[in-house]
């Protein structure tokens, strides 16, 4: 999609944007090996007041949304209740070294950081709906059929990608795709002036006084836009029907169709 | 005469009041400064509407550039430093740093507006800087800032790390600086203080985690605290204790204060809407209402007391919170005159409430796509959906988090009747994704389905009906909103423009590309006789006037 249009879904989208501002690619913020062992040593020693998660027991408190937990930095504040425990609410001393407390903090810091990540929670089992409905759908109301095939560009769809991406795939589609040896795209102008005369090409910029495209030979052409329909514009795009649906499936629909999509393999 | 500064800004309205550090006077309602945009939104009833009318729809088409402020964030040459955190290595990385979010205060000639650890003051005339202030963070998520209050001599802006500070306005020089919330529970503060009387209103942000949201008002010349309200109840028996399974669900149930509210002096009450419950995309720990998350709330301005609510997303599991601003109208209903709070909410729906009790009048949908709510009830709230909470599945609602529509500030015009705001149409999925009978921060995941453009919307208070409307392609929608007497709309689209519309039938009049999008409420002053129009789009301030 041109840099404009992604800026400006991009703009539309700064919210989301921003809830996923963090970069997943950015290293784990504490050891993986020293939050496993503080795990297992939590979950023994502490998950039968704290629970194995940490998020509070019987007689334990939730420790991830503990304020003393929270403003904890390597074990500093935890450390201390550990070694000298809180008798009088029945929390006895446990004589852990300063490795274990570390991995315990460790632990916990981790497990707050997920919470808090929603960029990488990861999404649990989607494929729940009944394949044939699925089917049923996909060759009738869905009118998918019109547009795609199981034998063609469908063809073992289900072994290409997981249950998650495919789901994605099928409610909002890639712009961009390739046939044979072709980059296709889902979205043209096609600008047609007073004269009845008209360009068609690839997006570049759209707003209420300029439209412009790159036609297929390269042509960079741009339109003044003297009114709302003049020259008229229009947005072609290959994926609309996609975009229709969104207003007329169920979400049964759309689990039957992914369990549906899944066995295609 | 430490309040001089104040004296000539505010030579057209009662002075001797606010001089006292009394309220401000009761004429800014409903006559708004024109040599000054002295708060948020340039008076307390949230209409960023201005009588001006020296630029108007006769000669709109001569409005030119005066100036541009392209701002420096960090520690530049010359900036005052203050903060308690370390001094940064190289510039910030986060872009909400280098974005005016921020509403700029006009004052006796000088423009006061801040971005996340910075704040300046420019010359209203030529655009030249008169000091640039800078805070070392402890951190925070550094998203925007929605601006500066002013009290005399002093302003007042908060910082992503929770403080409070409040600069000399004629040097920059901080005079003190007080943490109002803890950012190692992820609390972070984004803001406008408005001032009234000598209270300092502060709010705060921060869903991430499950912490409880409150308004605090501070000191104006110590920076001591006066009240705090907590947005949720605290234990069994506060007022709408009942409304949360238990009390642990209600001290984590989240309802941040992060969009400035609006005042009526005559019913001396404070209005404000609150942000969502906590955890954020599910409700199972925490069913029943969830008061006061996602409400409107009236509270009297000296004690922070609850005075009246209205909820308009009961259970919300999506993220929309009721924050956007509550808009005071005068209005007619049934040709008898009312005292009316409108907002355009975040949740799809138009809404009017009487402002002397929080009665509903008016509850409308505003969005074609929305697909969540089961009706309105007879209390005018939305019924939600219970098959539009997340499931592991995944369900499909619209709008997306982000909402019909956001803080970016509103406007009523009192002459068309119509409250303007902007809207976007999109879709997400909703997948639970923390199973645990207790999930924390968000439990579940959004992912993108679709988009389907933005509207400036014209909506007709009185009925809720959409008078006019005007559809951006790509992007655009959520933007801020100025109107003014010279029967004229600014705001900006999804493509950089910055524009003029005819406010009563829709048209556009002018427009002027500028190197970002608008990024903040744009405002309109009187200055030396000259009428300046102010835009903060990206990393810069841009003056207009009519050559």
């Amino acid at each position: 999609m041109p840099k404009y249009l992604l800026a400006t879904f991009a703009i539309s989208f700064i919210a989301v944007a921003l809830a996923f501002a963090d970069d997943p690619k950015t290293p784990p913020k504490f050891d993986p090996a020293s939050v496993e062992r503080g795990k297992q040593n939590f979950a023994s020693t502490c998950g039968f007041c704290h629970g194995t998660s940490g998020k509070g027991g019987e007689k334990g408190p939730d420790l991830l949304r503990s304020v003393l937990v929270l403003d904890d930095e390597g074990g500093k504040n935890i450390g201390p209740v550990i070694l000298k425990g809180r008798l009088e609410r029945g929390m006895p001393r446990f004589p852990f070294n300063a490795q274990q407390i570390a991995d315990i903090a460790n632990f916990l810091h981790n497990s707050i950081e997920s919470a808090k990540d929603r960029d990488n929670y990861r999404i649990l089992n989607i494929v729940t709906g009944d394949p044939k409905a699925g089917q049923a759908y996909f060759n009738g109301a869905g009118k998918c059929s019109s547009c795609h095939s199981i034998s063609g560009d469908l063809q073992k769809i289900g072994a290409k990608y997981e249950p998650v991406t495919l789901q994605g795939k099928m409610i909002l589609p890639d712009d961009h795709w390739t046939e044979g040896t072709k980059q296709v795209s889902a979205m043209s102008f096609t600008v047609t002036l007073p004269s009845g005369e008209s360009f068609t090409g690839a997006p570049l910029y759209l707003d209420d006084f300029t439209v412009s495209l790159r036609e297929a030979d390269g042509t960079y052409r741009s339109f003044k836009r003297t009114s709302p329909d003049s020259p008229r514009v229009a947005l072609n795009n290959r994926l609309q029907a996609h975009l229709d649906l969104l207003k007329t499936y169920s979400d049964a629909d759309i689990h039957n169709l992914t369990a549906y999509l899944v066995t295609l393999k | 005469m430490k309040n001089i500064f104040l004296l000539l800004a505010f030579a057209t309205v009662s002075l001797p009041a606010f001089l006292r550090g009394q309220l401000l006077d009761p004429a800014l309602l409903t006559k708004p400064a024109t040599d000054s945009w002295p708060t948020y939104n340039g008076d307390y009833s949230g209409r960023r509407f201005s009588t001006l009318t020296q630029i108007n729809q006769h000669n709109v088409k001569g409005l030119a550039l005066s100036w541009i402020f392209r701002l420096h964030v960090g520690p530049t040459p010359g900036a005052i430093i203050g903060g308690e955190g370390p001094m940064p290595e190289g510039p910030p990385s986060d872009p909400g740093v280098s974005t005016i979010k921020s509403t700029p205060l006009m004052v006796n000639g000088v423009l006061y507006f801040s971005t996340p650890d910075n704040a300046w003051a420019i010359d209203a005339r030529s655009g030249q800087q008169i000091w640039h202030y800078f805070w070392r963070t402890k951190g925070g998520i550094h998203i925007g800032n929605r601006g500066v209050g002013i009290y005399g001599n002093w302003l007042f802006f908060e910082t992503p790390d929770n403080y409070l500070v409040s600069l000399d306005a004629r040097t920059g020089k901080e005079r003190w600086h007080t943490e109002i919330a803890d950012v190692k529970q992820e609390y972070f503060s984004t803001p406008a203080p408005i001032i009234v009387g000598n209270h300092v209103l502060v709010g705060t942000g921060g869903d991430s985690l499950d912490v409880p949201g409150f308004l605090e008002a501070h000191d104006p010349e110590t920076g001591s605290i006066q009240w705090k309200w907590w947005s949720e109840p605290l234990k069994k028996g506060d007022p709408g204790w009942d409304s949360w399974p238990d009390e642990y669900a209600m001290r984590h149930g989240g309802g941040m204060t992060w969009v400035p509210g609006t005042y009526d002096p005559e019913l001396h009450l404070y209005y404000l809407g609150t942000g969502n419950p906590n955890p954020v995309l599910t409700g199972k720990s925490r069913k029943g209402d969830n008061l006061y998350t996602c409400s409107i709330v009236a509270l009297n301005v000296d004690t922070g007391k609850l005075v009246w609510h209205f909820q308009p997303s009961p259970h919300d599991t999506h993220d929309w919170d009721a924050a956007q601003t509550p808009v005071l109208i005068d209005g007619e209903i049934d040709g008898k005159p009312r005292k009316l709070l409108a907002q355009a909410n975040r949740n799809g729906y138009f809404f009017v409430l009487d402002r002397t009790n929080g009665k509903s009048i008016t509850t409308a949908p505003i969005l074609d796509t929305m697909n969540w709510s089961k009706g309105i009830s007879s209390m005018g709230q939305p019924i939600p959906d219970p098959g539009k909470e997340a499931t592991i599945e995944g369900v499909l609602v619209s709008p997306n988090t982000s909402g019909a529509t956001n803080w970016p500030p509103p406007s009523f015009d009192p002459e068309t009747g119509l409250f303007y705001v902007g809207t976007s149409q999109s879709f997400s999925m909703f997948y639970l994704t923390d199973t645990d009978p207790h999930p924390e921060g968000w439990g579940a995941a959004e992912r993108d389905a679709g988009y389907m453009g933005g509207y400036l919307n014209a909506v007709d208070y009185k009925t809720g009906k959409v008078a006019w409307r005007h559809h951006y392609p790509f992007g655009g929608g959520p933007v801020g909103i100025l109107t003014t007497a010279g029967k004229l709309l600014f705001t900006g689209d999804g493509a950089q423009n910055f524009l003029a519309f005819d406010p009563a039938k829709g048209g556009i009049l002018w427009h002027a590309g500028l190197a970002d999008g608008l990024s903040n409420g744009p405002i309109t002053y009187l200055l030396d006789g000259q009428q300046y129009v102010i835009a903060g789009a990206g990393d810069s301030l841009y003056a207009f006037a009519l050559q």
